[in-house]
């Protein structure tokens, strides 16, 4: 075994010095069970995994769960997003607010926006909740400071809520021929569909660095209290693999660039405009979504007046 | 002008310098490149071989603004005054980090983008002939980062193609794909210039240049040195030698076995075939006897490869001296047939996107023990890099068990595998997370609190040659420093199993090399290495045990000579063993020579032993 390593210490010296109390190698699986970590069995997990994440993300970013926003024109949606975004900041009635923060959740979950955007979008809204209520009983703030509070939390929720709605039923394409039908300019779009071919690959990246710096960096001492030794760990490494993530992409980007320019982008003109978005085709339906929705705000309006 | 006579590209007395270099890339090129050819333009790092492509589609000087002087013309016509967009339509060029290029998420947006920019009414007429062309069709609405290399690779072509140029430049075609979808790639460039396509490639495969080009440029610092028909070209080896181009085994062998392709008085041969046909001739009838003396001679001389070797075909000549000092080292029985690793029963898969579990590993036994090189081959997607990093613990088994030098990885944390297990991965960008290779190399030393570990980082970078360049950042380095540093973490970490994913990818023939000795010389360090590649040269002449997947399970565990020999599972892999052995079987050889040394060796001594 020496013989093998014939420069240094041998292999079970140099792994207790290594992995210092931790060593894995000197004792076998039955005293490792008093150390910490060791004796517990890793599961290849299904969910709450990077990969899931990754792969949520991706369902949601192309748009793969379908829902009754995908099938419309992607002018219509925008639209929609628009008129619903402006819609609760028109009033400071609760009763208006709330029928639109709940017409907002039924939109969104008739969209199908997948259990990682919802449940992301709910833990926020509980933690919210619960600061809130912290500070207003902490400072002795009155019950008109957590109605103030509540208007805003509403509206801000309505907004998240119709923009989810409508984003994941845009694939990259959808969302900048919208664009672009809307007269944005075409570099606009074109980010936007850049943006989503990338990102895949930066997660991807992103995680080979982060694995890199878990192996051959500093193992961890322990998770400390509340597990900060864990959250320090994880900052620090989500951190310093940035400087990495920045130089490779850098790189890729030129080749980008190069590729942009020979392809004609910086050439396109009207005709490209036209050609690009012939395909687009604004129907009844997409009309008949626009204005049922216009007709439910005002209802909901209403129904404010009738119920104060 | 009349177009058919007007050079495809004229470059004369071109020079040009990058804005802050203080020497210039092209030092007054002149260089005419005729319609319809096939050129291949080689040369070492450094000789200006990319620039003076990108100065065929106006990038250079359009996009690159340094000091330019002389004239490019394409068609006839000076790149001087159009602009990139313009001159895209004469002359296509796909780069080559060609995934970068994509820049739709689907092949058939991303051929579409080219003629919808230039406003090319038959946009989608375009994109689907060019699909249809190119057979590639049925990925036409697959996620481009989901397609592997070669797939990009033709769809990159694609959205060149649809712009419809009559000038295709391609910049090392086979740089980052395995040798057979690089010839899917030629062959289809191929097909193009039967058409009239004029065909520019980068490369440094000399076997891919033999192939297919018809005329060679040479370009050595910053200008060209000859430009020649490719039997020519191929003749002049020295020249070849000198730009980091080692001329094909075929005529290396040719060379060394036939006094007439030495002399320079007939021509080098480019196939195999023309190749054994001639080395026949030279050596006469006696070849045949002389070659079943050979036969007993080498069943005797490489006899005991260890014992626990799956496969133990005897090894030949050059093998057996290379294994020498391993075997020397590990004298005590029980310690050479040790067991490294054990996989037991595992099946490895991913999540896909529309939420199903694909099995990429399907029910996988496999002991990997003490002393042995394995290499771990396979047609892309066989599940090769998913074993890799299954083995390291960063992934762990749906089913089964991994078990590395007697432990169970679902028990350890992969930071705590991490000094038993090493996993270099593909790219080596993806291994600097410092600012530089020193830091690199000492990271795993430092963070795990050894005294001595600036004495390790110095050793470890002296060993790979890289201690003048210590200080510098990992991704401006060459592509072969870029490996060796990478090498160099994992030596550092001073693994028992040492996992390496594709170590000679995307390095030119002379890096590769360096790789494959250096890998030799670690081999007394590391008790057993696993290689992942779709080198065969790095087969051939590294390993001693050859693992072939398909489909995520092992169909055949061997060694080189086994896998070389049978042609059914080298067509079923998607393989194609190095030239050397190729002529070893024509003309006979038995075992099947695995180097160029132990061909000529074997040769010239049966040769002699006939006498």
């Amino acid at each position: 075994m020496t013989a093998v390593h014939p420069s240094s210490a041998p292999p079970e010296a140099l792994a207790r010095d290594l992995t210092g109390a931790d060593s894995h190698r000197t004792a076998g699986p039955s005293g490792d069970g008093k150390e910490k970590g060791a004796g517990r069995k890793r599961k290849d997990r299904g969910r709450l995994s990077v990969e899931w994440v990754t792969l949520e993300l991706m369902r949601v970013a192309y748009a793969s769960r379908g829902g009754f926003l995908s099938r419309r024109d992607p002018r219509a949606v925008i639209i929609w997003y628009v008129i619903c975004a402006i819609a609760p900041w028109l009033t400071y009635d609760l009763t208006v607010l709330t029928t639109l923060f709940a017409l907002a959740a039924v939109a969104a979950l008739s969209a199908r926006i997948g259990p990682l955007l919802l449940g992301l979008f709910v833990v926020g809204l509980i933690t919210q909740g619960i600061y809130v209520l912290v500070l207003v009983l902490l400072l002795g703030g009155d019950v008109g400071a957590l109605t103030g509070l509540l208007q805003t939390s509403l509206k801000l929720g309505t907004v998240s809520l119709v923009s989810m709605a409508a984003f994941v039923s845009l694939d990259p394409e959808k969302l900048s021929d919208g664009f672009q039908a809307l007269r944005v300019p075409a570099v606009v779009g074109f980010g936007v569909s850049y943006g989503y071919r990338m990102v895949p690959l930066l997660v991807t990246e992103f995680q080979t660095i982060v694995d890199g710096h878990r192996l051959r960096g500093a193992p961890p001492r322990g998770h400390g209290f509340l597990g900060w030794r864990t959250f320090a760990r994880l900052g620090s490494i989500a951190v310093q693999s940035f400087y990495p993530l920045m130089l490779n992409t850098a790189r890729r980007t030129r080749t980008t660039v190069e590729g942009l320019e020979t392809r004609g982008f910086g050439t396109a003109t009207a005709a490209t405009r036209s050609l690009r978005l012939a395909h687009l085709r604004f129907t009844a339906v997409d009309a008949a979504l626009l204005v049922g929705t216009v007709v439910l705000i005002v209802a909901s309006y209403w129904f404010g007046a009738l119920v104060p | 002008m009349n177009r058919e006579t007007t050079p495809a590209i004229e470059v004369s007395d071109l020079r040009f310098r990058y804005p802050g270099s203080p020497v210039e890339s092209l030092r007054g090129v002149d260089l005419r490149i005729e319609r319809g050819d096939f050129v291949a333009v080689v040369g070492g790092n450094g000789s200006g071989k990319t620039t003076l492509c990108k100065s065929f589609n106006g990038l250079i000087p359009h996009f690159w603004n340094g000091d330019i002087s002389g004239t490019v013309r394409c068609n006839g016509r000076s790149t001087a005054h159009r602009t990139v967009g313009e001159i895209a339509r004469d002359v296509g060029y796909v780069f080559q980090d060609f995934g970068n290029q994509i820049v739709r998420p689907t092949p058939r947006d991303d051929i579409s983008f080219g003629p919808l920019n230039f406003g090319c009414e038959d946009w989608r007429e375009r994109t689907e002939a060019v699909l249809n062309d190119l057979d590639i069709a049925h990925i036409a609405d697959a996620q481009t980062w989901q397609l592997s290399g070669g797939q990009q690779h033709l769809t990159a072509l694609a959205g060149v193609l649809a712009l419809a140029p009559d000038i295709i430049v391609v910049d090392e075609p086979a740089a980052e794909v395995d040798p057979l979808r690089a010839a899917v790639v030629y062959d289809h460039l191929a097909r193009l210039n039967e058409r009239g396509i004029t065909i520019i490639v980068i490369e440094h495969h000399a076997e891919l240049v033999a192939k297919y080009a018809k005329t060679v440029v040479l370009m050595s610092e910053g200008q060209v040195s000859w430009c020649l028909p490719v039997a020519e070209a191929l003749s002049r080896t020295a020249d070849l030698e000198a730009a980091d181009i080692p001329a094909p085994q075929v005529v290396a062998a040719a060379r060394a076995l036939v006094p007439d392709v030495a002399r320079g008085i007939r021509s080098a041969p480019l196939t195999v075939e023309e190749c054994a046909e001639a080395v026949r001739e030279a050596l006469g009838p006696a070849r045949d006897t002389a070659a079943a003396s050979l036969r007993l001679d080498t069943a005797a001389a490489g006899t005991d490869r260890s014992a626990c070797t799956p496969a133990s075909a005897s090894f030949a000549g050059s093998e057996t001296d290379r294994a020498e000092p391993v075997r020397g080292a590990v004298a005590v029985a029980d310690d050479a047939c040790r067991t490294v690793a054990e996989v037991r029963g595992i099946t490895v898969g991913y999540q896909t996107i529309s939420g199903a579990r694909s099995t990429v590993i399907d029910d996988l036994d496999l002991r990997l023990h003490a002393d042995e090189r394995v290499a771990l081959v396979g047609s892309n997607g066989a599940g090769k890099s998913t074993l890799l990093s299954t083995l390291a613990g960063m992934r762990l088994p749906r089913d089964g068990s991994v078990i590395i030098d007697g432990q169970e990885t679902s028990r350890l944390s992969p930071s705590e595998l991490a000094g038993t297990v090493c996993y270099l991965v593909q790219r080596p960008d993806q291994m600097f997370l410092q600012d530089s290779i020193s830091a690199d190399v000492g990271m795993f030393p430092r963070s795990r609190g050894l005294p001595d570990a600036a004495e390790i980082t110095a050793e470890v970078l002296d060993r790979v040659g890289l201690s003048q360049v210590g200080d510098r950042d990992g991704r401006l380095l060459s592509g072969g420093q870029q490996r060796r540093a990478t090498l160099a973490i994992g030596l550092a970490m001073r693994p028992t199993l040492l996992l390496l994913d594709e170590p000679t990818s995307s390095l030119d023939l002379r890096s590769r090399d360096d790789v494959i000795d250096m890998l030799d010389a670690l081999a007394e360090h590391i008790l057993c290495s696993v290689v992942a590649t779709h080198d065969m040269h790095l087969v051939a002449e590294w390993s001693d045990r050859v693992i072939v997947l398909d489909h995520g399970r092992i169909i055949a565990d061997t060694d080189p000579i086994g896998l070389f020999s049978d042609r059914e599972l080298l067509d079923r892999a998607r393989l194609v063993p190095p030239q050397v052995t190729q002529l070893g079987q024509q003309l006979g050889l038995d075992p099947l020579p695995l180097s160029l040394p132990d061909l000529i060796t074997r040769t010239t001594h049966a040769e002699e032993v006939v006498r």
